[in-house]
Parts: structure tokens; C-alpha cells; sequence
């Protein structure tokens, strides 16, 4: 399947659940309503045309306006690829682990969870690992994050 | 009789390690000399990288992602100057992608290289290390007369080389190319049938294919449990399309396996290498529109290439401004590192040294 | 005859004898400048280059140094790589558990003040020298093994200048 017949298919059979995006560059991205995640996720991995086995990329994105959760997924056995995201309010950031379905997820979650502070719910274990134990400054990703030590580099 | 009885223990393996390749941190929880359960600790290398590039310019991300993965510089450079050229939908000059795929395999051929000098010092061996990298100093040499930097290149630029290669390069790339070929029946002399080695390293932590694939395992680990699957052919980018070169696979998955592929690898590294040689087209290194005041339209993309290690992506989006809203990387020894407690239990610590040493991870890609 | 011939300027030769004197501050700071073995510390880019300068081509054993993987047999801690917040109390812990006389060669820009991570990284150590007393800084992003190389006869020159009660004083 070429990334025009990827669209087209994703098109007849997901319409509704998988909305298209302009902004995707090359491979087709998608956006997800936060409620249909798992729901959407399974499907693309269980349909035997697509088959999405294989997780590239999850990563929390601050726009400065609202959240988002960018998952990138490809199939080794039919060879595809694509993207989809999520978009979350700051108020109501929370999504669904997906780690039934993709298990390489687990990480990935645990990083966008500490970073930016999106939730994720029914994950086995949420813990801090790449800051220092004892970090108490928060989500040191989101945009407006401020500490006494951070320096910015200043414009030129 | 008295009932005997046994306890488990903690070990904690690193940071400080030799054999941990740079500070990863595993916690074993051991029953006599079998582990149990491995707790990897990580992020002790976190050093914010993604956090910078938002607030530097696309020419000045790529300095940065040098630092991303240093082994392979190469590589962490082209997929960040490929990610931006799809959003701006940019011309790269065909002699520049020729150049690109040249460094590349070389790049390729060094990481290996240290990869089988440092994996045979973890499992005991010494010397294959000299020789390991007593071959590769030849190709840091070249990339020394290229761009003048032995390990943090900045060579590969947003539209295509900082500069042209100099004179005498495709001569002493091509004489580099004969004493690597030449040497590689000395490093497989060395292990290949050691009786050590195969001891150490045949039917030692096997990772089977399903489990592979769902926790996201990629590059010569994957292939090496028997699934052919490589970007350079599955996903072509740059010219990798018109070379003739094999994607070499095997099926046990286990430490020996892994080692082995790796130097598969580097055979079919040097064919691409000679063919871009040869067919090497004149004319421009860059393309001449890109300032260093570059502002690409607003997009994002995921990219992804083939590195020594696995997949290597960088997700980017750029909102029209001249910094990037987010730059997203993935390591493939991110995975890597997650997928080592699921495989690693009962054996002894010192297979998984030679676990650990085979799926070839490297830390900042991991903590980046 | 031409290995005292060779001996520093301090030395005397007995008159008709193999036997040399000197001071025992010179005998000791000799004995500690020319064997310094290092602690295996790489934790990031520079430990490549760290590795390339032990290995084949620049072959570091020739300045004595031969590296050690246990802080307890080291005399000197080559701290090749960014130390991140996360990392300083073990770099601490480590130069701890070292015996005296110790020394710290700081190898690198992420380890003299943050180097390209100084600006708009929340968790880098800025400097190495905020967590351990540092004896020689190398620049370089990362250093070639020639520059490295020149730290480490900079050093010994340092040891065989210093004072046998140097290091009760402190």
C-alpha cells in the first residue's frame, strides 16, 4: 500500500474515528478524539490490511495553547506508517495507556508523564526516571516552566 | 532436618560501571548467582537536549543533535536536516546526497567497529578492542580531512553538505576501505571460533521475534531474530534506492547472532560505499536558498532512518517560526534498554554483561 | 649509564657507584606523576575520545596511564563526559571512596561550566568544580586525544612540583 492509498483506505474505513490533518508532512497524521484512543489504536493494530505492530514514537507536545500526544506507529509486516495525535486541554490532560497493545509504549508514557505532566491512566507504573529522585520543580518541558538556575539563551 | 533456607538479595550494577557503557544504572534483584528481576534506573545522562533545540535555530539544532548519539553523528545530523527538508519540501543537489550516503556508511562502519572492540572488552577479551579501533581511527581520519572534527561532525546540513570533500579523498577512502576488508578476517579469526567466545555467547539471551516487535526492538537486534526488516529498504530515503547491497539477516536471536550480524553489516556497508563512489555526480554540496535565517513553512513530520543502531526518528514540528515548536527523538536503545528485564532474568550476571554489550546500547540516546 | 644520564636534573650520581641520591619528595612525586592510573569515568562524548586515546593509535600507557574500574586502585579521575544533577553524588561518592593523593582532570566543555548545554538545560551541572576540587581543564568539544594527552604531562608536571607536606595541610 502506498501513503495515497493509505489515506484513501483510512478514509473509507475510519471516517469519523480518524480525522485528517493538513499539517502532516509526508506520511499521513490524524487527529483522535481523547476518549476514542484505545478504542482506535486497537483497531488499527487488529485490521489484518493495516496490522500496526510496531510503535515508533510516542512524545508530549506544548504548543503554548493546549497539549498534545503524538503517536507514531508503523507496520513491519504490511509496511506502513503513520501518525495520529490527540489533543488535550492543560486543564484536562489525561489520555488511556496503551501499553495492552503496544507493550514498547510503557516508557514512553512514563517520559511524556514526567516532562509534561500529562496523565495517563491504567498505567502499571508511573514513576520518575530521568529526573533526579529528589526533583520537586515540575514538569520542566512545558513552555512556561521557570526555575531560579535555568538560564535562557538570549536573542542575538 | 534442618530446613534450609534462602534469601534474595539486591546488587546494583552502575552507574559507575565499565561494562554499563556510560551510566546506566541496573538494579538485580539475585537469588544465589540467578537473577531474578533487573530494575533499570536511567537518566543519568538526562541532559535536556530536546529542551534546548526549541529555543535555538534550525542551523544551530544541528550541533546539538551531534551530541544526541556521538557515535554515529552522521546519522543523528541527516535525519534532523531530512525531517526539515520534507516540511519545507526542499531540493538537496545530487552530488550532496551521494556525499550523505557516503559519510553515512562510514559512519556506520565506525560505530561497528566500536561496537565489536567494546563488546568483546565487556566479555573478557582485550585485543580485538586494539584492533577495533586501530581500524576505525582510518575513518575518523576522513571525516578529519572533510569537515576537521573527529567525533561531533556538523557536516550534514539543512540542504545538503557544509562543504565538498577534499582532494584525495575518494583515494584514501577507497585504501581505507581495502585494509578494513583486508583486516576483517582478522577480527573474525579472532572470535568467530574461539571457544571462549562461542561459550559466552551462543544460545546466551535469545530474544524471540513476537517479543521483538511489541516492545519495539529495531536495526541488527531485530534482524538478528530472524525479521528482515531495514528503513534503508522498507522506507527508502536519500538515494539508498539505487544501490545494490544485501540486508543480511539471522535467526537465533541470541548474543552470538547479534555479534555476528554486525559484522555482516559492515561488508555490505563498504559495497554501498564503492558504488557511491564510483557513480559520485559533479556539482553544488548545498542548496544555495537556505540562509542561516531559514524559516521552513509550518508542518510536522515524523522522520526515521536506518543508524548503526536501530531506528532513529525525529519527530518535528515547526509553526513557520525560525526555532522548532518541538523536536521529538528516538533512540533505538531506548527501547533497548526497556526490553532488557524481559529477557535478561534467571542467568547469570555476567551473560548479561554480554546482553547488555551485544544489543550495543548507548546512553544518550536513551536519556538524551 | 643512560638511564641516569636521563634521570631528572635533582638527581646526584654516586662516584663510582649505581647508586643515586635524592630528595624523597622527588623519589615519591616521580613515583605519582609517572604511573597515573584513572578511573574508567566516561559518561558521555568525551569517553569516545577517551577510549581512541587509550587505544591503538595514541596509546595512553605510555604516560603510565593505565585505567582502573574501581575508584579504590585509581589516582585520578578523568571525568570525560556531562555530569547531570542526577550524576553529581555519585561523581562525589567516587572521588570520596578514592585514597589520597587525588587528582581530578575535568576533560571537555560539559565539565568546565556546562559547555553547550550551559543555556536552557534544566539539568545539567554546570561545572564540574561545584561538586570536586578539579586539578587541570581540558577545552574541547570533545578534546582531540593530543590535547588530552598534553592535560595529562600538564598534570604531571603539577605532581612533581608539589610539596611532600602538601597534602596533610589539607
Amino acid at each position: 500500500m502506498t501513503r495515497d492509498e493509505l489515506r484513501a483506505y483510512i478514509a473509507e474505513h475510519y471516517d469519523g474515528r480518524l480525522k485528517p490533518l493538513k499539517t502532516g508532512k509526508y506520511d499521513p497524521l490524524y487527529e483522535v478524539a481523547v476518549d476514542k484512543i484505545f478504542e482506535v489504536a486497537k483497531a488499527l493494530k487488529e485490521d489484518d490490511n493495516l496490522k500496526f505492530d510496531f510503535l515508533c514514537n510516542l512524545g508530549g507536545v506544548d504548543t503554548g495553547e493546549h497539549f498534545e500526544a503524538v503517536y507514531n506507529i508503523a507496520s513491519i509486516s504490511n509496511n506502513l506508517r503513520l501518525d495520529f495525535k490527540v489533543i488535550m486541554s492543560y486543564d484536562q490532560a489525561e489520555v488511556e495507556s496503551l501499553q495492552e497493545i503496544w507493550p514498547a509504549i510503557n516508557w514512553y508514557e512514563r517520559e511524556m508523564w514526567e516532562l509534561y505532566g500529562i496523565n495517563v491512566k491504567n498505567h502499571d507504573n508511573l514513576t520518575r526516571f530521568l529526573l533526579p529522585d529528589d526533583w520537586d520543580q515540575g514538569h520542566p518541558m512545558r513552555k512556561d516552566w521557570d526555575a531560579p538556575d535555568f538560564k535562557r539563551k538570549p536573542e542575538l | 532436618m534442618r530446613e534450609l533456607r534462602t534469601e534474595e538479595f539486591i546488587v546494583n550494577m552502575g552507574p559507575q560501571h565499565p561494562s554499563t557503557h556510560g551510566v546506566c544504572r541496573l538494579v538485580l534483584t539475585m537469588d544465589g548467582e540467578k537473577i531474578v528481576k533487573i530494575e533499570p534506573v536511567i537518566g543519568y545522562l538526562h541532559r535536556a537536549i530536546e529542551k534546548v533545540m526549541e529555543n535555538r535555530t534550525y542551523s544551530q539544532c544541528i550541533p546539538m543533535m551531534d551530541r544526541v548519539e556521538y557515535v554515529t553523528s552522521m546519522s543523528c545530523e541527516y535525519v534532523f536536516s531530512l525531517a526539515t527538508e520534507r516540511i519545507a519540501e526542499m531540493e538537496v543537489p545530487e552530488r550532496a546526497k551521494y556525499l550523505r550516503v557516503i559519510m553515512l556508511e562510514l559512519n556506520r562502519i565506525a560505530s561497528h567497529l566500536l561496537f565489536y572492540g567494546v563488546t568483546a572488552m565487556d566479555i573478557g577479551a582485550l585485543t580485538p578492542f586494539l584492533y577495533g579501533m586501530r581500524e576505525r581511527e582510518l575513518i575518523i581520519d576522513l571525516f578529519e580531512m572533510t569537515c576537521g572534527q573527529r567525533l561531533t561532525y556538523n557536516y550534514i546540513r539543512i540542504g545538503g553538505v557544509s562543504k565538498d570533500i577534499p582532494k584525495g579523498f575518494e583515494q584514501k577512502c577507497r585504501s581505507a576501505l581495502k585494509v578494513i576488508a583486508e583486516k576483517m578476517s582478522d577480527y573474525e579469526g579472532l572470535l568467530n571460533e574461539n571457544p571462549i567466545w562461542l561459550k559466552r555467547t551462543k544460545g546466551v539471551g535469545i530474544l524471540p521475534k513476537e517479543l521483538a516487535i511489541a516492545y519495539g526492538v529495531s536495526g541488527p537486534n531485530l534482524r538478528a531474530s530472524g525479521v528482515q526488516y531495514d528503513l534503508r529498504r522498507n522506507d527508502p530515503y536519500c538515494i539508498y534506492d539505487k544501490f545494490d547491497f544485501d540486508i543480511p539477516v539471522r535467526y537465533n536471536g541470541d548474543c552470538f547472532d547479534r555479534y555476528i550480524l554486525r559484522l555482516d553489516e559492515i561488508k555490505q556497508s563498504m559495497r554501498i560505499i564503492y558504488q557511491a563512489l564510483d557513480g559520485l555526480p559533479e556539482g553544488d554540496v548545498k542548496n544555495k536558498k537556505v540562509k542561516l535565517t531559514f524559516k521552513p513553512p509550518a508542518g510536522e513530520t515524523y522522520t526515521r532512518i536506518e543508524n548503526s543502531r536501530g531506528e532513529l526518528g525525529v519527530y518535528l514540528i515547526s509553526d513557520g517560526g525560525k526555532k522548532p515548536l518541538r523536536v521529538k527523538t528516538r533512540g533505538a536503545s531506548f527501547n533497548h534498554v526497556q526490553i532488557l528485564p524481559h529477557f535478561s532474568t534467571n542467568m547469570l550476571i555476567a551473560d548479561l554483561v554480554a546482553n547488555f554489550a551485544t544489543l550495543d546500547i548507548i546512553m544518550p540516546e536513551v536519556d538524551r | 649509564m643512560g638511564i641516569i644520564k636521563k634521570l631528572p636534573i635533582y638527581s646526584e650520581k654516586f662516584p663510582g657507584g649505581g647508586i643515586v641520591t635524592t630528595s624523597l619528595e622527588a623519589a615519591l612525586n616521580q613515583g605519582r606523576a609517572k604511573s597515573l592510573w584513572y578511573l574508567l569515568f566516561g559518561t558521555a562524548c568525551c569517553a569516545i575520545e577517551l577510549m581512541c586515546t587509550g587505544a591503538s593509535r595514541y596509546d595512553f600507557d605510555r604516560l603510565g596511564m593505565i585505567f582502573r574500574a574501581t575508584p579504590r586502585q585509581a589516582d585520578l579521575i578523568l571525568c570525560a563526559g556531562t555530569i547531570t544533577k542526577k550524576m553529581a553524588p555519585r561523581l562525589r561518592r567516587l572521588y570520596d571512596q578514592m585514597a589520597e593523593p587525588r587528582y581530578v582532570i575535568a576533560m571537555g566543555g560539559c565539565t568546565i561550566n556546562g559547555g553547550p548545554f550551559y543555556y536552557d538545560s534544566y539539568s545539567v551541572e554546570k561545572g564540574i568544580d561545584h561538586i570536586i576540587p578539579v586539578d587541570i581543564y581540558i577545552p574541547g568539544c570533545p578534546p582531540r586525544p593530543e590535547s588530552l594527552m598534553e592535560g595529562c604531562i600538564h598534570l604531571q608536571e603539577k605532581i612533581k612540583k608539589q610539596k611532600l607536606l602538601d597534602w596533610q595541610e589539607k
